[in-house]
């Protein structure tokens, strides 16, 4: 299909405004919203003509006339929505969470054009039932923050009316890099999967696309699916929260649809760190995991599992942790069972017969593999993700004299 | 294994570990001022380096020639690490547990590598003496002793570099503190260094 027309469109909407479009993007956006989602064309040029008004920062001239009044509950589109406004909104409810309390009647997300926001209808307010799906008009709610994000409140002074209105809505997803706290759409791949660190976590891991990668998490909820790893989704108005400065997407409530083929991510690229091991951390060597599917978390002594409890059919591993050090920064390293096995020559069924013959049981291989390991110099290469390496090779330093003429030839020479 | 070092307890994120510096016995010999950041009794000691950098943590890699059982009530170990240019004075007591349980076990003489905290004494003779309280030692190969000479040696001289044209605090605060430091000599110490290491 040609999309040159429809961006010529676009083009001349906008010179009028004095702004100049990249073409190639606009047929790009146009493709994507027409080719991969199933969007009208109608529908798509005026997505993507919304959005880059959004861009150019150009007040929409909708039908009702003067945007911009600013009054006290003044309309506003959901993007300008700032936290201590009251507000009246006119979007679409397109998602709804389990209330977190009786004091809820009812948690979601609105949408509109613009964006979308979080909201919350409190039981007290008394506040007819929204439906997911459906456009309504929210008269005089109240803008508040919680946890940094915008969050819509209704409350007993807020008129809510449906409104007889069908139009998708289908939110342009952003590049990784450029989600910031509140609500965010996305299209990119689960890049890897963690261990849940929660009974109620369903999934945690990573997504990514070409810009960027940031955490997610499902939590448990009815009717909620596992993302596959390796595969690509879209992820409508998930919950971008920010935590220690780091972004994390919350998709339990989110509309994720799942995509064929592959995109590029930025895998940081794989960094290599060379170093002296100063330092072999507690829970390293042989360890026991939880043999319940899924779960896979390291076992106490007691065999005990934090979620699963005792488990007397454990499975073992091997697994180091500790710190690689090159003189300016110090790296927190893990390293799986081949990488282990690979730098201390001892194997798995070597360290399960240590385990289980020597006296000093699994300390013993944590005592021989520090022997091998600890201040020893080595490069790793692997994953650097929340502060650790994730460490896929790890190799022994060797001398080279080469290195040694050229300091040699530093130290020596004239400053 | 009931090793948690204190420095392993991690506030949410905002830790980061003090990096290990690389330095050689001749210049850790000629440290001379000490300082905290931090009003807190837990807050990082540093020493100042000649070549002007701070170093809460060293690691060095040398020979282990000797070490000494101290104390009765109180028990712990000093030894000494040789590297190309001079010695490490290292010590494990009663706090260092593991430390001092992996030096006890080590047949002089060893190549051994160690991390540690130097700490600046001055004696009642009013001499200064810089000691390293090991956090970890192990016994290594001859290999591992030459890079860490070649680490040590590069990193010595980023430091000279630095220190030529360098404007950071430390670098000023070494140039006060250590105002006949001659960078010339300390370039003539890594060279020696390097020109022991036997092709």
């Amino acid at each position: 299909m040609d999309y040159s027309e429809a961006t010529e469109r676009i083009s001349r909407k906008f010179k009028k405004s004095g702004n100049e479009i990249d073409r190639e993007k606009v047929e790009g956006k146009l493709r994507r919203l027409i080719e991969e989602f199933g969007v009208q064309p109608a529908e798509a040029e005026r997505s993507v003509s919304n959005e880059l008004t959004k861009e150019f920062n150009i007040q929409p001239a909708g039908p009702q006339g003067s945007p911009g009044a600013g009054g006290a509950t003044g309309e506003k589109v959901i993007a300008d929505a700032r936290p201590g406004d009251w507000v009246t909104l006119v979007g679409k409810v397109v998602s709804l969470a389990a209330p977190a309390s009786p004091a809820i009647a009812q948690s979601g997300i609105l949408a509109d054009e613009s964006g979308a926001i979080r909201f919350v209808v409190w039981t007290k307010s008394n506040a007819p039932k929204m439906k997911e799906g459906t456009w309504y008009r929210i008269e005089s709610a109240v803008v508040d923050e919680y946890k940094n994000i915008p969050n819509l409140k209704v409350h007993s002074g807020t008129t809510i009316t449906e409104i007889d209105k069908t139009d998708p809505l289908i939110p342009a997803p952003s590049p990784v890099k450029e989600l910031r706290p509140g609500i965010g759409s996305v299209r990119a791949k689960v890049i890897q999967e963690w261990d849940a660190t929660h009974d109620r976590m369903l999934q945690s891991g990573l997504l990514g696309d070409e810009t960027g990668t940031v955490k997610f998490v499902i939590w448990k909820e009815q009717g909620k699916e596992k993302l596959a790893v390796g595969s690509v989704y879209s992820i409508f108005y998930a919950q971008v929260d920010e935590f220690n400065e780091r972004l994390s997407l919350n998709i339990t409530s989110a509309t994720i649809m799942q995509e064929d083929g592959d995109i590029a991510t930025a895998t940081g690229g794989d960094v290599v760190v060379r170093g002296a091991i100063v330092h072999i951390a507690p829970g390293s060597g042989i360890i026991k995991r939880c043999p319940v599917e899924g779960c896979n978390r390291a076992l106490s002594r007691q065999n005990y599992c934090p979620i699963h409890e005792i488990q007397p059919k454990f499975v073992y591993d091997l697994r180091i942790k500790g710190w690689l050090d090159d003189g300016e920064k110090t790296h927190n390293l893990l390293l799986k069972r081949d990488v282990v096995e690979a730098l201390t020559g001892i194997n798995l069924d070597q360290a399960k017969e240590i385990a289980e013959n020597n006296p000093l049981g699994m300390d013993e291989v944590f005592l021989q593999m520090r022997e091998k390991v600890l201040g020893r110099y080595v490069a790793c290469k692997g994953r650097e993700i929340e502060n650790r390496l994730l460490v896929n090779t790890c190799e022994r330093m060797h001398f080279e004299s080469g290195e040694h003429a050229k300091l040699l030839n530093r130290a020596g020479g004239v400053p | 294994m009931s090793s948690t070092a204190p420095d392993m307890g991690r506030r949410d994120g905002s830790f980061e570990r003090e990096p290990a510096r690389r330095v050689f016995a001749s210049e850790l010999r000629e440290c001379r001022y000490q300082f905290k950041v931090g009003e807190d009794e837990k807050s990082p000691t540093f020493v100042l380096l000649p070549t002007g950098e701070r170093s809460n943590r060293i690691f060095v890699s040398g020979t282990l020639t000797e070490k000494t059982r101290q104390g009765e009530q109180n028990i712990f170990y000093r030894g000494r690490v040789i590297d190309p240019t001079g010695t490490f004075f290292i010590m494990a007591g009663s706090y260092q547990p593991e430390a001092m349980q992996q030096l006890a076990k080590i047949e002089t003489p060893a190549f051994v590598a160690v991390t540690g905290k130097p700490n600046l004494y001055q004696k009642p003779d009013g001499s200064f003496l810089v000691s390293v309280r090991v956090e970890a030692i192990t016994v290594v190969d001859k290999e591992t002793r030459d890079l860490w000479v070649l680490d040590t040696a590069a990193h010595t001289l980023d430091r000279l570099d630095a220190l030529a044209t360098g404007t950071s605090p430390d670098i000023v605060k070494a140039k006060e503190q250590y105002p006949t430091l001659d960078p010339a000599v300390y370039r003539k110490i890594v060279y020696d260094a390097l020109a022991q290491i036997k092709m």
